[in-house]
């Protein structure tokens, strides 16, 4: 009876805490399989088109474990990879609104779903 | 002047009074400032740089920056509909020229120019008189970059705190 109260209390508390996985497999079902080697292109990849910066690593440095900084603001960014980061790719809400606001900022349009599982897989890859 | 019972009791009334003076003083003086209640504000406004506290500018300079949002100094910072009014709320309550305004507040108001509405906090006369003595160099540092990188050297300043002893310049 107590076990089961905990369990409720548990499953009520994580409605929307979602795991990095659970936070892929909502993409993969819009897009299909996803790539890590395309994830780490794009993170990598220098674009035009843009606004302030050319590349998702400008913000996030080219090693996705340690802390960013801000290209423009020079405000320290945590680190982007969940391994070295935990609460990364847990809130559903907070990756689209961020896939949203830094495709704008980097290729100058929004990315797909094939894009945002690619970056996502390449995330969780890295250890 | 002999010490009677009265002379005494005064003397440890004020004596105690001027302790709590004192006592006072530094939470009155520090640059304190009160910010939001809650995580939203924090987590949506101190994303991309310091969460500023919102008696550094007056509600005027809130109001146009949270109605310009979808093109704030460039970038998309838009809000759902809720937040944007949560957190438009707490800034006009805790903005310089607010009610509750403590006097380094209505200071800060006082230099800004009647009609003006100010975007920019590193460039109203509060923020160029308290830091005219930080070297142009300090601020080309890696980790400071920007005037409004606050938090690159007032460590608390994403809970309004900005006191002497909080400030850590970095190198
Ligand atoms: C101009 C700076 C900047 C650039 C460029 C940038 N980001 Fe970000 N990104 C941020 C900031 C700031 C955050 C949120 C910071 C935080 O939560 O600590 C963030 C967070 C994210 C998150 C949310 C992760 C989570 O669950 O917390 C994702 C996903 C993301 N970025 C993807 C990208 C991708 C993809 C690119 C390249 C196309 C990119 N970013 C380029 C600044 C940037
Ligand atoms: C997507 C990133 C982002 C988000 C989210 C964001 N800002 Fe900004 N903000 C910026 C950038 C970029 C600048 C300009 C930095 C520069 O040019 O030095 C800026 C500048 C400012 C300034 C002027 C700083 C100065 O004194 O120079 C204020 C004040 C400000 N933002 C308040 C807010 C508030 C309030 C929110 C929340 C509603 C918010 N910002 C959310 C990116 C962001
Ligand atoms: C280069 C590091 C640096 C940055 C960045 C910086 N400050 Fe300061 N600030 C200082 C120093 C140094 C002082 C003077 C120390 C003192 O007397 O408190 C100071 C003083 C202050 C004070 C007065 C404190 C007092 O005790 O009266 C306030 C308020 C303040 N800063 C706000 C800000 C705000 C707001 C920002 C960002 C928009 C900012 N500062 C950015 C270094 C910095």
């Amino acid at each position: 009876m107590k076990i089961r109260l905990l369990a409720l209390l548990l499953c009520a508390n994580s409605a929307h805490a979602d795991t990095p996985q659970q936070i892929l497999d909502g993409l993969v079902a819009q897009a299909g399989p996803a790539s890590v080697t395309r994830g780490e292109k794009l993170f990598r990849g220098k674009f035009s088109g843009g606004k302030t910066a050319d590349s998702c690593t400008a913000c996030h440095t080219e090693n996705a474990k340690l802390p960013g900084q801000h290209a423009r603001t020079h405000k320290a960014i945590d680190p982007i990879a969940p391994v070295a980061q935990k609460d990364r790719f847990t809130d559903a809400a907070k990756v689209e609104k961020w896939f949203k606001r830094n495709c704008q900022e980097v290729l100058g349009r929004v990315c797909s779903a094939q894009e945002k599982a690619d970056f996502t897989a390449y995330m969780i890859s890295v250890k | 002047m002999g010490i009677t019972w009265k002379n005494l009791l005064t003397l440890i009334l004020s004596v105690a009074a001027t302790v709590m003076v004192i006592n006072n003083a530094p939470a009155d003086d520090e640059a304190i400032f009160p910010m939001p209640a809650g995580k939203t504000y924090v987590e949506e406004c101190g994303s991309c740089h310091t969460a500023y506290a919102p008696g550094l500018l007056p509600a005027r300079s809130w109001r146009r920056m949270m109605g310009e949002l979808d093109n704030h100094f460039g970038e998309d910072a838009s809000l759902s509909e809720p937040q944007q009014l949560e957190i438009l709320k707490a800034l006009e309550t805790l903005a310089a020229d607010g009610n509750q305004a403590n006097m380094r507040m209505r200071r800060i108001h006082g230099a800004i120019p009647a009609g003006t509405a100010p975007q920019r906090i590193s460039e109203t006369g509060y923020f160029k008189f308290m830091h005219d003595e930080v070297r142009p160099s300090i601020w080309k540092r890696k980790k400071i970059g920007t005037l409004a990188n606050c938090i690159a050297c007032h460590t608390r300043a994403n809970e309004g705190r900005y006191g002497e002893r909080e400030v850590r310049i970095p190198q």
